[in-house]
């Protein structure tokens, strides 16, 4: 096979190639200005070679020398140079669209005139010259005729002149002219590259960049090399040059296309890709093969041309599949490896969402792979916050804080209605009134993905546009329902991991505090002569800081302390053990009872938030006169019912106790006379509730406990638990619940010997 | 609980809606008078007509925000307190400490 024959069957190939590109990435969307604009410059690159082979093909079958040169064709070649203003066009596009931001309006189509003048005079100089040297020949003339013909001669010897120049050094010109182009694009793709912030776009633009400074350098090499070393830099080693370097920067591109998404195209792009390799490879055997070698097959074996020709046919049929598959199979292990085949977008997904707990984490997944896969510019995300109970736009590079939205929002209403994702502007009967759509057009948000856990809107994440203005192609839309679905389950895992783990801490704690809880309560209320003491106290589920004491004080008299501290668990515990802890302090150094409690306030609401508090009764039985000191510190006023059945209150004393500093607390005493019965109780009791929700209240606490008044201390307690379990039957109690009896014997004046 | 808020004659009126039941409950009503202090707010009514029911620890809130404006320099009174709140109010005897009144207008008459 000749040389030449296999240079024309490289440059057939090279423009068919890079022309059945430029119509598929045209054709695969041809709404994107970014494909277009890169087909139209693919064809016109293909354009080049596909002259070149035609040249050459014409050159060897025409008879008679320089049929070719004078040809229109060959005169037309130029048409190809159309690729280079698309170049610059291309570098303003890309990596993001600045062409309003280039220059004035008319450059876009201005940057096209070279080469439209560049065609004019290679394929119409002779008549431009000759309708120049009409006004020249009339510059003999005499007359009237001289007289207007001379002045314009003048006129138009300068473009005379400058025809000529161009013509001349035509080839020089337009070369400078293009190198302007490829080395303005270069610029401008640089510049645009420093505005990428995508990962993936930087990388497609890197590869991009490379296509065209190869293509450019080789180009140079060309220009250069012919202007300086004309005699090895002839004409089949330029346009073998020009040629390669449309091939390196389109391999780039394909490259960049492929590998990193480059380009609005679809998957299928890439199975004509193969497609065509697959038939050029096969044509190319066929060629070398049938054609070439026929004659000597059939010398060989002696049978037609026509029938191997048939043969090889039905062969490459035979071996197209096969063929294309395995070149598939290359294309996908050398390009495509895990990255963008959405199936294993999914994969990489799933696997590494399926053990990422922490909620801020999963979102930072979902980001990335949102930005990473499909382009997104930006992600926000909208989810339900239980702590809330309401929707709230979670902080981004945007939002500083959370931004809570109404629920009756009417976007949110709408989308709450959604099943898959949504175009945003189809959502635009929502938009009135509503905040969450102000918010969401004004960051330009595209695109709506609810996450819905069976009907319960979890939340949704909101779009905007795709990098270097790429849409949303049918694939995402798929990718992104799957992918939804994963984020549903993801973010239910999540959310069910932190609760269990909260139970469990809470849980831990909880039965610390009950175990500190249980650990203060007195083991066995005190044996008095003068009285009966009873005492019970029925912790909640999550521990309330109920509390009550018997402190023996000297040989006559016996302290007894009911309290509740607010709050539950641990935080309450350890308030009423500080609260046990200073009153036996206070009591060993003898305070009086106004001052102990002014003091334990003072002490309490010093160390402790303002929001902790405890309600706090203290009295002091002198047993030899039945005497009972006093004070109240905010709690539930004891019952003490006279043995006629007259109701007291105990109300003296001051404020809650470690709300607030500096506070005065009064006493008071009462005496307390045989068959005198008093309870004591905390708030559990007279708030518990029945299937109404209405309150046991105090008052029917008195009713009952008068009514039992003439009952044993035990007695009544356990009357007044089996009422309140009757009114209330949950169990454990909603709060703790306490109570305290004291009965009142005939031996006022004794304490008896084996207590405390 | 749900929180809202409005201003009226450089009195901050804050409404809180639901329970009050600590937890959530607290840092959403103390953020709301961090923010009314931040901005120089400090005279602060809670109306709490709406309030279905409170426990201890809502009543704690209760006390912290008297305590958080207290402390700056600011006044906190009470609006149309319910018959529960009052009755807690009374026992807890927190009644002299609040200053409660049976109308909003009342409370921010109170001021001048």
């Amino acid at each position: 096979m000749s040389a030449e024959l296999l240079r024309t069957l490289c440059y057939f190939l090279t423009g068919g190639f890079l022309i059945f590109l430029a119509i598929t990435i045209t054709r695969d969307n041809f709404r994107s200005r970014l494909n277009r604009i890169t087909g139209g410059m693919l064809f016109f690159a293909g354009l080049g070679p596909m002259f070149m082979a035609l040249g050459s093909v014409m050159t060897a079958s025409s008879v008679e020398p320089g049929m070719f040169e004078n040809s229109v064709i060959f005169r037309l070649r130029h048409i190809w140079e159309f690729f280079f203003p698309l170049l610059l066009m291309f570098s303003w596009q890309f990596p993001a669209d600045r062409t309003d931001r280039i220059g004035h309006r008319y450059l876009k189509t201005a940057i096209f005139f070279p080469v439209v003048m560049h065609i004019v005079i290679v394929l119409f100089f002779d008549q431009l010259s000759s309708a120049l040297d009409l006004f020249r020949v009339g510059s003999g003339a005499e007359g009237l005729s001289g007289i207007v013909m001379q002045p314009l001669s003048k006129l138009f010897s300068w473009p005379k002149l400058l025809l000529n120049v161009l013509r001349g050094y035509e080839r020089t010109i337009f070369a400078v002219v293009n190198l302007t182009f490829v080395g303005a694009a270069t610029y401008f793709l640089e510049t645009g590259k420093k505005q990428v912030t995508n990962p993936k776009i930087l990388t497609q633009t890197k590869w991009v960049l490379a296509g065209t400074r190869v293509g450019l350098g080789l180009f140079v090499l060309a220009e250069l090399g012919h202007l300086f070393a004309p005699r090895t830099f002839n004409d089949t080693v330029i346009t073998s040059l020009i040629v390669a370097a449309l091939l390196s920067a389109s391999a780039l591109l394909i490259f960049a296309t492929i590998r990193h998404q480059f380009l609005d195209v679809q998957m299928v792009f890439r199975q004509s890709f193969v497609n065509t390799i697959t038939s050029a490879l096969l044509v190319g055997i066929y060629i070398i093969t049938v054609v070439q070698g026929r004659n000597m097959l059939a010398s060989m074996f002696g049978v037609g041309a026509d029938v191997i020709s048939y043969g090889f046919i039905i062969l490459l049929l035979l071996f197209f599949q096969p063929i294309n598959n395995w070149i598939d199979d290359f294309i996908r292990s050398m390009f495509m490896r895990t990255r963008t085949d959405h199936r294993n977008v999914i994969e990489r997904f799933s696997r590494q969402v399926i053990s990422v707990f922490d909620p801020r984490r999963l979102r930072q997944i979902i980001e990335e792979t949102l930005k990473t896969t499909l382009l997104v510019n930006r992600v926000y995300f909208v989810l339900y916050d239980d702590e809330i109970s309401e929707y709230a736009v979670l902080p981004s590079d945007d939002f500083d804080q959370r931004i809570v939205i109404d629920r009756q929002d009417l976007m949110l209403r709408g989308i709450n209605l959604l099943d898959a994702p949504t175009y945003y502007h189809s959502l635009s009967d929502y938009a009135i009134d509503s905040d969450l759509a102000t918010l969401l057009e004004a960051r330009g948000v595209r695109m709506v993905l609810p996450m819905k856990d069976a009907d319960h809107l979890l939340g949704f994440v909101a779009l905007t546009e795709k990098a270097a203005g790429y849409r949303y192609s049918s694939e995402d839309f798929n990718l992104l329902g799957v992918l939804s679905n994963q984020m549903v389950s993801a973010l239910t895992n999540a959310r069910l991991y932190t609760e269990s783990l909260e139970r469990t801490r809470l849980q831990e704690e909880i039965n610390m505090a009950r175990q500190i809880q249980v650990d203060l309560l007195p083991k066995e209320p005190p044996q008095l002569g003068c009285s009966q003491i009873c005492a019970h106290s029925t912790p909640s589920r999550t521990v309330g800081g109920d509390f009550y004491d018997f402190i023996r004080i000297d040989e006559n008299r016996i302290g007894i302390v009911i309290a509740d501290a607010s709050g539950k668990g641990m935080p309450a515990a350890l308030m009423i053990a500080q609260t046990q802890a200073m009153i036996r302090t206070e009591i060993n150094n003898g305070t009086p009872i106004d001052k102990m409690l002014q003091n334990i306030n003072q002490q309490m609401a010093l160390s402790s938030s303002s929001e902790k508090y405890v309600t706090l009764f203290y009295g002091e039985l002198n047993t030899v006169d039945g005497s009972f000191r006093y004070a109240n510190a905010g709690h539930n006023w004891p019952i003490l019912v006279r043995k006629e059945g007259d109701v007291e209150l105990l109300k003296t004393g001051g404020v809650v106790i470690g709300a607030l500093p500096s506070m005065e607390y009064q006493s008071d005493t009462v005496k307390l006379n045989s068959d005198d019965l008093l309870v004591l109780f905390t708030d559990g009791l007279s708030e518990a509730m029945n299937e109404q929700e209405v309150e046991y209240g105090e008052e029917r606490l008195r009713q009952i406990v008068t009514k039992h008044r003439h009952k044993d201390a035990h007695t009544v307690l356990k009357t007044v638990l089996d009422d309140i379990r009757k009114y209330d039957p949950t169990s454990p109690p909603r709060d703790d619940t306490t109570i305290v009896t004291l009965k009142m014997t005939n031996n006022i004046g004794r304490i008896d010997e084996q207590q405390t | 609980m749900k929180l809202t808020d409005r201003e009226q004659n450089g009195v901050m009126i804050l409404e809180p809606r639901g329970k009050i039941m600590g937890g959530p409950d607290a840092t959403l009503l103390h953020d709301k008078l961090y923010d009314c202090i931040q901005k120089g707010k400090t005279k602060v009514v809670i109306d709490l007509s709406r309030i279905e029911w409170m426990n201890s620890t809502g009543l704690g809130i209760l006390i912290q925000s008297y305590s958080t404006l207290r402390n700056s320099d600011g006044q906190l009174k009470l609006a149309r307190v319910t018959e529960k709140i009052q009755s807690l109010l009374t026992i807890t005897k927190l009644e002299p400490v609040f200053d409660a009144y049976d109308s909003v207008e009342d409370a921010i008459a109170s001021f001048e």
